[in-house]
């Protein structure tokens, strides 16, 4: 499982400085971040009901597309103490699975009243917990309400039903040597 | 059939070093013995080992073809149920096969007597295909057989061809237990023939293989895996963490799922049941089956686990009395009947004829000798010539 923990950390990072370098050349697209309902709500430009119906988008899909870990240890290594939960799934050998908590959420700017993409839910890393990012670890920034994203953290993000691992196959070969016949 | 002596080369270390075979000083090469080759005519490789070959093959697919409708067999077999559907899609989708090994106690007359199928993780392949025809080529050169000594031997021809039918279109993946040189050295040949067939090829051990969020294989360079020649067992993989994931995994896998129907020993007792006194077939049971009793009465017969490997765990009866019984880990495991048709005796040698089957076509023959009636893991290869 320290594997797992290493690939999901090296993507973190790979991610961090792909944004760095590439923010000013991306395409930026309007969208309103909040870090949960009642902010939305106290927002002079959004309707309750428009709040309402996009946390619920997001806060459903929490639990299918938040990163996982097969352990409680590395989850808070990557999103900090007291920041993980255990996710509604299982390792393949019945272990509990763990997932940061969802710590805001964005929509889409609401042209003509229609939202131009789907809402999803937002974390914050410990390395830099000022900043909202995506499931798929794209930072969205640290601006509340109405803000501008680069145009591929809008993207909807990936199932992640499982944890990254590997070792799952080989034990067999550990107790019995060959596999001659 | 006869075994002749023959001058052993004298540049045998040399050969041991090209090829990567483990030479020894005093020793030779070990798994391998060419002080003497076994002479068949050509009668006898076609119509007593070819002929013969090519038929169980198809009784064994006939068996195939209803066990997967036949739960009662699965379970016999010891298959998870949750493999029971995979496995018959992945012979109803016709997955194809690559490699077996058909193993015969034949002594030059009379029909050969299938002992037992390797059909998912058979090895000495590369001692069978490169080795053993190396051997012959320098052996005529220099006068130590016969003149017109010839081999059956299409095995490498025919691995590559059927990578090329198969046609596999994107990267194709190598896995096994990378700790044993045996099966590495197995299956680097096998990739070797898969990229002679130009295939892109990658080799990566067992444990190396990962999951992704989605429930696909992927390599170390999280590449997703989509098609794997494994050289470990089907049973293993079944047993193992990610085994459940194994039939959404979208993964071709070589060999077949359906293999592993062929693979378990269980297959003899099952073959009996079919086609019950066939010339090539002994008698066979599952341990549990009454009619086992009768076998057990002639007071001859092989008890063997379903699942084993090397010779592990097998015990002979001959004349009601236990006549060599070997340990293994497999003990506790069940077992079937098979009547007893012993290995013959060369002055003290027992071969076991072993038959390559490529794609379900035989192609090739393996002679393997122990000094006992049980060929295991420190048996030798004899290589053979055929003239008439």
């Amino acid at each position: 499982m320290t594997k797992s923990r290493s690939s999901i950390a090296i993507s973190l990072m790979v991610g961090v400085s792909l944004i760095a370098l590439t923010a000013c050349d991306e395409p930026k697209v309007d969208a309103s971040v909040f870090k949960d309902v009642e902010q939305c709500k106290n927002d002079p430009m959004m309707r309750s009901s428009q709040c309402e119906a996009s946390f619920k988008e997001a806060r459903g899909q929490h639990a299918s597309v938040a990163p996982k870990y097969a352990t409680k240890a590395d989850c808070q290594a990557d999103f900090g103490d007291e920041k993980c939960e255990t996710a509604p799934y299982q390792t393949s050998s019945g272990g509990s699975v763990f997932m940061p908590m969802m710590m805001g959420y964005m929509m889409g700017s609401m042209l003509g009243g229609r939202s131009s993409m789907m809402s999803q839910p937002l974390y914050r890393s410990s390395k830099n917990p000022s900043a909202f990012r995506t499931a798929d670890n794209r930072n969205v920034g640290s601006t509340t309400g109405r803000t501008s994203v680069a145009k591929s953290a809008t993207s909807r993000p990936s199932f992640k039903k499982s944890t990254m691992s590997r070792g799952g196959f080989g034990s067999s070969g550990g107790r019995f040597g060959s596999a001659a016949t | 059939m006869q075994r002749i002596p023959v001058t052993v080369r004298a540049n045998l270390e040399l050969a041991a070093n090209d090829h990567g075979l483990e030479y020894i000083a005093g020793e030779g090469i070990t798994g391998w013995d060419e002080s003497a080759c076994y002479q068949f005519t050509q009668r006898q490789i076609k119509e007593d080992i070819e002929g013969p070959a090519e038929e169980i093959e198809d009784l064994c697919l006939q068996v195939v073809d209803r066990a997967i409708n036949t739960e009662s067999v699965l379970q016999r077999l010891g298959i998870p149920d949750e493999f029971w559907d995979y496995i018959a899609d992945s012979w109803r989708n016709n997955e194809k096969n690559l490699l077996g090994r058909m193993d015969f106690s034949y002594n030059g007359n009379g029909p050969a007597k299938l002992l037992e199928y390797n059909a998912d993780t058979p090895t000495t392949l590369y001692e069978s295909a490169v080795f053993q025809w190396e051997w012959l080529e320098h052996a005529l050169d220099k006068g130590l057989v016969s003149e017109g000594c010839d081999q059956l031997n299409d095995v490498h021809e025919s691995i590559v061809a059927a990578f090329s039918v198969i046609g596999l279109e994107t990267l194709t993946h190598f896995a096994c237990n990378a700790d044993i040189e045996d099966d590495k050295g197995t299956l680097d040949y096998i990739e070797e023939c898969a990229n002679e067939a130009m295939l892109e090829t990658c080799f990566l051990k067992m444990e190396d293989i990962g999951i992704d969020e989605q429930g696909r294989f992927i390599d170390l360079d999280n590449r997703i895996i989509t098609s794997l020649v494994k050289l470990y067992p089907w049973e293993w993989l079944m047993g193992e963490d990610y085994a459940s994931h194994i039939p959404t995994s979208g993964v071709q896998f070589f060999e077949p799922p359906w293999k592993s129907i062929l693979s378990n020993k269980g297959l003899l007792p099952l073959l009996w049941g079919m086609f019950e006194g066939h010339p090539n077939l002994l008698p066979a049971f599952f341990e549990d089956d009454p009619e086992s009793r009768a076998l057990i009465d002639t007071g001859n017969y092989v008890r063997k686990p379903q699942l084993s490997r090397q010779g592990a765990n097998i015990e002979i009866v001959q004349n009601n009395v236990t006549l060599l019984q070997t340990d293994g880990p497999y003990a506790d495991k069940p077992h079937i009947f098979q009547g007893f048709e012993p290995l013959p005796d060369f002055e003290g040698k027992y071969p076991l004829i072993g038959c390559w089957m490529v794609a379900s076509k035989p192609v090739g023959l393996c002679i393997r000798e122990d000094n006992n009636l049980v060929t295991g893991k420190d048996a030798k290869f004899i290589p053979h010539v055929i003239l008439d």
